[in-house]
């Protein structure tokens, strides 16, 4: 599971997380919402320490992403926004690469990497080099590279993004069957409808600051116009509704 | 339109100044200071060879316009190399051509904008290069500031007519091969094309122009020199024109800068009507992904043996994708081209005492290692930015910064220790250096490649540059510049505390009774470990510490 407690990360002047407190539990999909520019991306990189705090603590299964870093990392298996993956290995490479750094032993790998290719339908292309790969192809790589050592904890900034359908809603349904097994989820997303189906809880944030926090039920209670939907929920909550008025000038 | 896109460059490069930081134009400016420094080491270099040339009797004006002709024809061929290269990323790679191909504007307007581009980037550091050459030139034969306006103007067609033709070669070959695979070949080619002109200049032995004795008779070395350097291309015709102006005939100065210019303008015209009509093809072919190649398969990856646990895969890694980037073959191919020539010139030297002989292979420990250390420069401090965008891979991974730093160590130790063993042994053989004296130089060569291989890691980690995408500006970067002024000092500590014993050996060769006096040996010794313990840890200790700090933005 995931536990921050009063997280702050500055850039400069700039307060990117402001006093972040959060527990998401095993078993549970979190989705992490906001207008561009919130701070989640941050938020994430901070759960997986590519960032480090300015203030604040985070434990993952209980260790210290600090103190702890190489024990936390084990466990986690990260989604970035960006699917940037050595471009001269080929597919099949890169995972063997990643079965080997996260320690999974060799007759796993040998059974997994072929039914994740085939699952993810890269199993033409796995003896290609990844420069190749299309964007989807990456972030679909980039997955069974997760999958191969399952985490306990899976970290997913914008997973669905380049993604075609099929493979998106793959993705959904083994996000569903991990957190069935008891992965901990914590998932940035724009595709509200996504959020909206998979997540548990949702968690707004805007400018650095959680501002909502609870299920789909709870947010909409909350909501100024009491909204069903959750991006009318989104939006009331993020004031992103004055786009009317600007329409006019088109 | 084609001033539209000017305003544009001006504008930006407007912002990238104002928007400096303090830090930042301290560096910059810092940077500049050093850049004039080196100019004014060249321009000095310059002055004392031109100088003594000029005191030659009877020829010193002919060796002088002879030297200035053999210049201008490397720098044509060094700029039409460049350019080529140069072209090949600014015509069909640049970031924002994908914008500038939508927007509507003509292909001939995109092609002047990136063509001028490439032909600045390709021309401008190489022709800097030739200014205090002409300055010393000028303090020489006691030359007015206008001779260098002449220059100065006829540079510029001089520069375009070499940079086109480099420019239309890679226009050509996009058009006639369309294809990614084109940019691998070209690297590989202008790669090959520059070893050999290196080699070429190198093995024509230039230093037959200071040693009329090379040439068998006097009547050669005469009409060696009287003989024009290529007349029918342009650095003939700049050549020509400066030896005019100086020598006070106006008629043919005029005469060859129309040439220059007349050539120039009809090249550069000729070369956008022929972009008009051969570009975009080119283009377009070069936006296509990489060929599709099948390299391996799941079932033929290596199973057990030493392909297991982290430091295997990442030392794996790192072999695979080094040797599948196919500007790292052309890297190696300049670096085999360099040592041939290194122990080419070694081989020519001048020496017929045997002391004479031992002392070059003593102080073959410094040239070997500043050969090393630029190799260092290029190979071993990149390694940990080339890492890239990727970087998030293992900054995410379970693996300690130390195990990552090490696997880089351990790559490049391999290559350099070998080159290190190749220039120290062949050098001392080729020089039939004493026992003594070779063994100690192999010795402290080997230490010195092994410690700059730790100072290229180290420092590498300590200025991480991850999201830069060009090799050249990690080297050019302040870290580049603070690992090479390090390597410097080091190598030259090392001699300075060696000289010391050697000094004593020498003695003793010399038949000086109890040469060797044991304190001030001891103390060496003890400078020596200092020196290299240093070397060593600071870096290694300050990159870990470092990277591990590092964060991924």
């Amino acid at each position: 599971m995931i536990e921050i407690r009063g997280l702050f990360k500055k850039f400069g002047d700039l307060a990117a997380v402001k006093d972040l407190d959060l527990t998401v539990k095993p078993g549970e999909i979190f989705g992490f919402l906001g207008p561009n520019g919130a701070g989640k991306t941050t938020t994430v990189k901070l759960i997986t320490g590519l960032l480090k705090p300015t203030a604040g603590t985070i434990t993952v299964c209980g260790f210290d992403i600090a103190s702890q870093a190489l024990a936390a990392k084990r466990l986690i298996g990260l989604v970035p926004d960006e699917p940037f993956v050595y471009p001269k290995l080929t597919g099949a490479e890169y995972l063997r690469f990643i079965g080997e750094l996260y320690g999974v032993a060799l007759d796993a790998q040998k059974k997994r990497i072929p039914e994740l290719l085939e699952m993810f339908e890269l199993s033409d292309w796995s003896g290609e080099l990844v420069e190749s790969y299309s964007h989807g192809m990456r972030q679909k790589l980039v997955l069974c590279g997760i999958l191969l050592h399952e985490p306990k904890v899976l970290v997913l900034d914008e997973p669905m993004v380049g993604l075609d359908p099929k493979s998106g809603r793959m993705a959904k349904e083994i996000l569903l069957t991990l957190k069935k097994r008891g992965t901990c989820i914590f998932m940035c997303t724009h595709i509200l409808e996504i959020a909206e189906k998979l997540c548990d809880r949702i968690g707004i944030m805007i400018r650095g600051e959680l501002v909502a926090l609870g299920t789909l039920e709870e947010l909409r209670s909350k909501s100024q116009n009491g909204s069903s939907g959750l991006e009318d929920v989104f939006l009331s909550l993020t004031g992103g509704q004055e786009y009317a008025g600007l329409l006019k000038h088109l | 339109m084609l001033r539209l896109l000017i305003w544009r460059r001006v504008r930006s490069l407007r912002n990238r100044i104002s928007s400096l930081t303090s830090y930042e134009r301290a560096r910059d400016t810092a940077f500049g200071l050093a850049g004039l420094g080196l100019l004014y080491g060249l321009y000095c270099g310059f002055l004392r060879l031109l100088a003594y040339l000029a005191t030659v009797p009877l020829i010193g004006n002919l060796l002088l316009w002879k030297l200035t002709s053999m210049l201008m024809l490397t720098t044509l061929g060094m700029v039409v190399i460049s350019s080529l290269l140069t072209s090949l990323s600014t015509l069909y790679y640049s970031y924002d051509l994908k914008f500038l191909m939508k927007a509507p504007l003509d292909l001939k307007i995109i092609f002047i904008d990136k063509s001028l581009e490439s032909i600045f980037f390709s021309s401008w550091m190489i022709g800097l290069i030739l200014v205090p050459f002409v300055l010393a030139m000028m303090k020489v034969n006691d030359l007015g500031w206008g001779f260098f306006a002449a220059f100065t103007a006829l540079m510029i067609p001089f520069l375009l007519i070499a940079a086109s033709v480099g420019v239309a070669f890679t226009v050509v070959v996009l058009y006639l091969f369309p294809s990614s695979r084109t940019r691998d070949v070209i690297w590989v080619l202008s790669s090959l094309s520059m070893t050999m002109v290196y080699g070429l200049i190198r093995f024509s032995q230039p230093e037959r122009l200071i040693r009329p004795d090379a040439l068998r008779v006097v009547a050669d070395y005469l009409n060696f020199l009287q003989s024009p350097t290529a007349p029918y291309l342009p650095s003939w015709w700049i050549t020509k024109a400066l030896t005019s102006l100086a020598a006070g005939r106006p008629t043919d100065f005029m005469r060859y800068s129309a040439l220059l210019c007349v050539a120039a303008a009809i090249l550069y015209g000729a070369l956008v009507w022929l972009a008009g009509r051969l570009y975009f093809r080119g283009y377009s072919g070069a936006q296509e992904g990489p060929m599709r190649r099948r390299l391996t398969t799941i079932e033929r990856l290596p199973e057990q043996g030493w392909l297991s646990g982290a430091p295997a895969v990442l030392f794996l890694r790192e072999r695979t994708a080094f040797f599948r980037d196919v500007k790292h073959w052309s890297q190696i191919l300049l670096i085999l081209g360099l040592i041939f020539v290194y122990l080419f010139s070694i081989q020519r030297l001048p020496m017929d005492s045997p002391d004479l002989r031992s002392l070059i292979s003593f102080l073959n420990i410094g040239t070997a290692g500043f050969v090393i250390a630029a190799l260092g420069l290029r190979f071993t401090y990149p390694s940990i930015s080339l890492e890239g965008k990727s970087w998030w891979v293992l900054a995410a991974a379970p693996v300690t910064a130390r195990e990552i730093m090490r696997q880089k160590l351990v790559f490049s130790l391999i290559p350099m220790t070998a080159i290190a063993l190749t220039l120290g042994a062949a050098a001392n053989h080729l020089l039939r250096a004493d026992a003594f004296t070779s063994w100690i130089s192999l010795a402290s060569l080997l230490v010195i490649t092994w410690a700059l291989c730790f100072m290229g890691v180290g420092f590498g980690a300590l200025f991480p540059m991850f999201t830069v995408e060009n090799i050249h500006q990690i080297e050019s970067s302040v870290g580049g510049f603070v690992y090479m002024a390090a390597c410097l000092f080091y190598i030259g500590a090392n001699i300075t505390v060696l000289s010391w014993p050697m000094k004593m050996h020498f003695d003793e060769r010399f038949g000086k009774l109890h040469a060797w006096d044991w304190p001030p040996v001891a103390l060496c010794a003890a400078a020596w470990l200092i020196l290299n313990a240093l070397a060593f840890a600071v870096p290694w200790l300050l990159g870990r510490r470092a990277l591990e700090a590092h964060e991924v933005h």
